[in-house]
This record gives C-alpha cells, sequence and structure tokens, in this order.
C-alpha cells in the first residue's frame, strides 16, 4: 500500500462554553443606555477567556479526538508506511549522545523500568557486553515491541480477520490475528510472540505472549523473560500519526507492569516503499567472504 | 541408489532442516519405472481440459487471487529430476514449459557455470574434503529471491493499489504496488528485487527487476543473473487453482527467454486439509524463525569449503 491522502479530518471543536465564571454584577447606575456598551465588551472577554480556557485544558489532557478513514468492512484504515522518529532503539530510556548514539528523551512513561534487583544488575550486564550479548548483533528477529523501535518503516495491510505487519528490518512479518482464536494453549518460544488484536474504537490493541527468552527491548540491555506480555495500542491521532502505547508485563523481571508511549510517523515521502534490510544476509556474506 | 548417494543424501537433508521439512515422502520401491512427477507440460495439458471459469472479483474490481496458496515446485532440479535422488526427491518432470524440450536456454558459458555449481555441490560424489566443494544452495541461509519463492506457499492479499504475498517458510513477503510508481535506480539490488504489478483481464502480471543474483533457481544450481527481468503471470483457472508461470528474460545468461509454469493450489482443499476442520489454527500463519536456529549448519557449510555463492560475471563479448 503506498501512501494514500487519507480523507480524515480534526473533529469540529465544541465552542459551545458549558460553564466558567459568572460576570460580577455591575452596579445598577451604570446600566443605562450608554453603559450598555462596555457591559456587552466586558461579556464578550469573558466568554472569550473561558472559550479559551476551556480548549487550552482540553489540548492539556487530551488531543482533539480524531476519527480516522474506516475500510469497507468499518474498521479504522491504519494502513501506510509507518516508522518512529525517536530513539528507542537505542535505548528506551533518556540518555545522552555518544559515539554513533544520538541521544534522546526516552518512551518509557516515568522514565523508570521497574526491575528486581537481581534484573537490574543482568541489564548492567548485558549493556557492558552489548557488543556481543545483544541479539541484534546476530541479526536475530528483534521481538516486541523492539522492531516497532528499530530505524526502518514498516508497513500494515489489513485484512478482515487480521493486521499483517510487515517490516524492512530482516523481512519480517507480524500476523495479528483476530479470528476469534484465544492464544493457542501452552508456552510456546517464539522470537515475535503470538499476536491477537481487537479494535477498541479507533484503536488497535494487541496482545502478545508466547515469547522466548532471547530477545531484548533495545541497544542499552533492557530484557525480559519468557513470561513476556506485551499489550501494544495503536491509535490514530491525525491523518499522519498514531500514538503507540505498549504495557509490559514480566513477573520473572520486573515488580510491576509499566508503560512506554511513543509516536508513529506516516512516511510520506515521494516514492516511499519498503526496500530490504537482509541483516543476516549481508553479515553471513561478509562471515564467508573475508579472508 | 547407492550407498554413498544415500550418504549424501542424509547428510544433505541434515543440513537442510529448515529446507527439507513438510515435503511429501515417497518410496522408491512404489514408484513405478519410468514414471516422472507431473512438471510444466502435463500441467499445461490438464489447464486446457479445464472449463472456461468466471474469476471473482474483488470490490475494488480486480480479478480476486487471494488466499493460502501451495507452492509450485519441489525445489530440485527445475530442469527435471532424472532419478531417485532421496525420498523427497522422486524423478520429476521439467518444470519449464518453454523451451518445449524442458532444458534452460544458457550460453555456453553459463552451462559451463551451471555444471561447475553442481559438480561442486559434492551430491554425486558426497566428500567431506573441502576442495571438492564449490557453493551450496544459497538458499539455506534462509533467503528466497524471484521466482524461487513460489516454490513455497504464500498468502495473498489485495488491497486497492497493493498486491502483498507472504510466506511462512522464512517470514519472505513481497509487496507489490499496482500503480507503476519509479523503481528505484538499477544501483538498489535486492533478494527480491523491485516487482511492479498490473492486471492484464483476469491475469496479474508482476514484472521484477533489480535482482541481486545471489539465489538459485533451484537446489541444483541453475541460475539466473542479477540483471534478469522476471515476468510472473498468476491466474485463477478453477476455484482453488492459481496457474503460476515465470518468464525470464536474460540475456546475459540465455540465448533466448524462457518460461517455468505450475500449478498452485489453494490450501486446505484437496490432500493434507483433512485437519483442518477440527483444527481453528490450520489457517493460520506460525512463525518460521529460519536463520534464528541455522547457526550449526552454517558452521557445518563453511567447514565443509563451501563459498558464498556471488553471481558469476558473464564474459565479456
Amino acid at each position: 500500500m503506498r501512501h494514500e491522502e487519507h480523507e480524515g479530518r480534526l473533529a469540529t471543536t465544541n465552542t459551545k462554553v458549558t460553564k466558567g465564571r459568572t460576570p460580577r454584577k455591575l452596579p445598577p447606575k451604570l446600566i443605562g443606555f450608554r453603559g450598555v456598551l462596555p457591559f456587552v465588551i466586558f461579556v464578550a472577554f469573558v466568554a472569550i477567556d473561558v472559550f479559551v480556557f476551556s480548549v487550552a485544558a482540553r489540548a492539556q489532557n487530551a488531543p482533539p479526538p480524531y476519527t480516522p478513514p474506516k475500510l469497507a468492512n468499518g474498521q479504522p484504515d491504519i494502513q501506510g508506511i509507518w516508522q518512529v522518529l525517536d530513539t528507542a532503539a537505542w535505548d528506551l530510556q533518556d540518555h545522552g549522545a555518544s559515539l554513533g548514539v544520538p541521544a534522546g528523551r526516552g518512551v518509557v512513561v516515568g522514565n523508570e523500568i521497574p526491575y528486581k534487583p537481581e534484573a537490574l544488575a543482568r541489564k548492567k550486564e548485558n549493556d557492558a557486553k552489548r557488543a556481543t550479548l545483544d541479539p541484534e548483533s546476530k541479526c536475530y528477529l528483534s521481538g516486541v515491541p523492539r522492531i516497532t523501535f528499530m530505524p526502518f518503516p514498516f508497513q500494515i495491510v489489513q485484512q478482515p480477520d487480521k493486521v499483517n505487519i510487515l517490516y524492512e528490518y530482516n523481512h519480517t512479518i507480524r500476523q495479528i490475528y483476530m479470528n476469534g482464536n484465544p492464544h493457542p494453549s501452552g508456552h510456546i518460544d517464539w522470537w515475535m510472540g503470538d499476536s491477537r488484536g481487537r479494535w477498541e474504537g479507533n484503536t488497535l490493541v494487541v496482545d502478545s505472549v508466547d515469547f522466548g527468552e532471547e530477545t531484548w527491548f533495545d541497544r542499552a540491555g533492557n530484557y525480559h523473560s519468557d513470561e513476556l506480555h506485551v499489550v501494544e495500542r495503536y491509535t490514530p491521532i491525525t491523518p499522519y500519526h498514531m500514538r503507540y502505547e505498549v504495557t509490559i508485563e514480566d513477573p520473572k523481571v520486573f515488580t510491576r507492569p509499566w508503560n512506554m508511549s511513543a509516536i508513529l510517523y506516516r512516511r510520506i515521502d515521494p516514492n516511499v516503499e519498503l526496500l530490504e534490510y537482509e541483516c543476516y544476509a549481508y553479515q553471513l556474506e561478509d562471515q564467508f567472504t573475508k579472508k | 541408489m547407492n550407498d554413498r548417494s544415500n550418504i549424501g543424501a542424509a547428510v544433505l537433508i541434515l543440513l537442510l532442516p529448515a529446507v527439507a521439512g513438510a515435503q511429501a515422502i515417497f518410496n522408491p520401491k512404489d514408484w513405478p519405472e519410468g514414471k516422472r512427477g507431473p512438471g510444466a507440460h502435463t500441467w499445461m495439458a490438464e489447464r486446457a481440459k479445464l472449463p472456461s471459469f468466471t474469476v471473482p472479483r474483488t470490490k475494488d474490481g480486480q480479478p480476486d487471487l487471494q488466499g493460502r496458496w501451495g507452492g509450485t515446485w519441489s525445489g530440485d532440479d527445475i530442469e527435471e529430476i532424472p532419478k531417485f535422488l532421496d525420498v523427497t526427491t522422486p524423478p520429476w518432470e521439467s518444470w519449464v514449459s518453454d523451451p518445449s524440450d524442458g532444458k534452460l536456454p544458457y550460453q555456453p558459458w553459463a552451462l559451463a557455470e551451471r555444471v561447475a555449481h553442481r559438480e561442486g555441490l559434492g551430491r554425486e560424489v558426497w566428500s567431506k574434503d573441502p576442495t571438492q566443494h564449490l557453493y551450496y544452495d544459497p538458499q539455506a541461509f534462509c533467503m528466497k529471491s524471484v521466482p524461487r519463492y513460489s516454490q513455497r506457499g504464500y498468502e495473498l492479499v489485495q488491497t486497492a493499489d497493493t498486491v502483498v504475498m507472504m510466506l511462512n517458510w522464512g517470514h519472505i513477503y513481497r509487496i507489490i504496488p499496482l500503480d507503476n510508481a519509479p523503481r528505484p535506480s538499477p544501483a538498489v539490488r535486492m533478494w527480491m528485487g523491485s516487482a511492479r504489478g498490473h492486471f492484464e483481464g483476469d491475469t496479474l502480471v508482476i514484472e521484477t527487476t533489480n535482482l541481486n543474483g545471489k539465489m538459485w533457481l533451484d537446489s541444483a544450481g541453475n541460475f539466473i543473473g542479477p540483471n534478469a527481468k522476471v515476468t510472473e503471470r498468476i491466474r485463477l483457472v478453477s476455484p482453488n487453482l492459481l496457474d503460476y508461470q515465470a518468464t525470464i528474460e536474460d540475456p546475459e545468461t540465455f540465448t533466448r527467454p524462457f518460461t517455468l509454469s505450475a500449478p498452485q493450489r489453494r490450501q486446505g482443499t484437496g490432500g493434507g486439509g483433512a485437519n483442518a476442520a477440527r483444527d481453528p489454527y490450520a489457517a493460520e500463519s506460525w512463525e518460521h524463525a529460519c536463520h534464528e536456529g541455522n547457526g550449526e549448519h552454517e558452521e557445518q557449510i563453511k567447514d565443509l569449503g563451501f563459498k558464498w555463492y556471488l553471481p558469476p560475471v558473464p564474459p565479456r563479448k
């Protein structure tokens, strides 16, 4: 699916002032024929003030509601090519720059990842030995949500009972089933997990389990166990942006569930399409051909 | 089948767990003398006898080719398998429909190259001597290309402006724009190439260029060059049967274009789908990680002296 202009629209801002400060009562002597104009101006200022205050308060709490275009089957249409612009591939948390690593604000809500003490030690060791321990160094499948944060585009293709996400990195596919089947029984070690989706309003909610222990969350050694449970929420907020929220649960590694929040950007560059990043093919060719 | 080729076949299977999975098993004792499995010519004869069929349309008015489709050929010698190689590889007709002799029309230099590829596989005289080996089948490294991807089954999905093919094998996919968007420069070389599609009547036509030439056509050393243009024609000829044709134009390597033809059957129909009614997950595509479990085999291939296959450079005219 190449980029198409979505005919989505920002919902009309509600301009009706429903509550606000009552204008203070003016002395009766001022309300003569000549006194009406100042009063009208005063009331108008109060109304504008209340309106501006109301809109500002709304903007602080939530973006204006956006209604995405719908597919023929009524599902929100989130198809297209998307990519993150943050630096979570390097580190999910706030981090300074170093050689080859751009500085960035993290995507972890509150910035703290609630590791158990022994798990935090393992995270630090992972980080110290990341050149050899990071599964990315072997070009393995990235896992979830790491694949989203890789600095490569991905394309969403919807079917009535399945959302497919095709990633340029390592030609990864996620097939998110919405066919009524629950997660299959028994633990299965999968690199990308087993994903089941549902729509909550305009939000695609994806519940994933059945992960192995081999994948990490980023290049800074943040990791999980095979008890990882990921819930992702993809919410279109403009024709060109989706809010991407992730809840991580893993009682083996973390003391409590924790959240990430990021933005996915629609790629609208001329001629944009997924190309290839065949990590392991390049690596194998290098290993086989180097003297 | 002598003992040495048995050992060779056993080692080949050992080296190719990801490739050899889910294939039919044939017992040489039950295989009639002179029998060939059905290839391109048998398929074309069957196709000619099919009653006319009105192809259903998608809501966008395209021929509806969507669904989960089984693969084409077995993966071994695309020209012909003259004798039993192992229990998964019985004698088989060529998949080449044109030229009619079923042979790939190699230029002399390219045929010599193909012969070298096959000898260097050590299939006939299996040896642990690394000097006996040249290249291993590039597919053993969990990669695919066009048209070899079609040898495995895939799910085909259509949107208004795109055809998507998703293989379970190795999570290989293709995204084929239908809007004739400008291709990347020839400097961009990709395993799966650059594909552009359009419909001609009921037929989906996909033209692929920008290949890298690093994948063989089969596991027996047949190859095309990086400048090949592959034109695939895919048509629904009955409710559960696709006609798949791939024409390859590669004047650097061949004396003329050639065409491969094969049927692709809708999965869950015919044989093998007996469990589908009972298993609600039968129509799901579960993860086939390939490279992640392949490290040991990659090391074995290296230890046996196999080199990384790079496309041969045609001689200067």
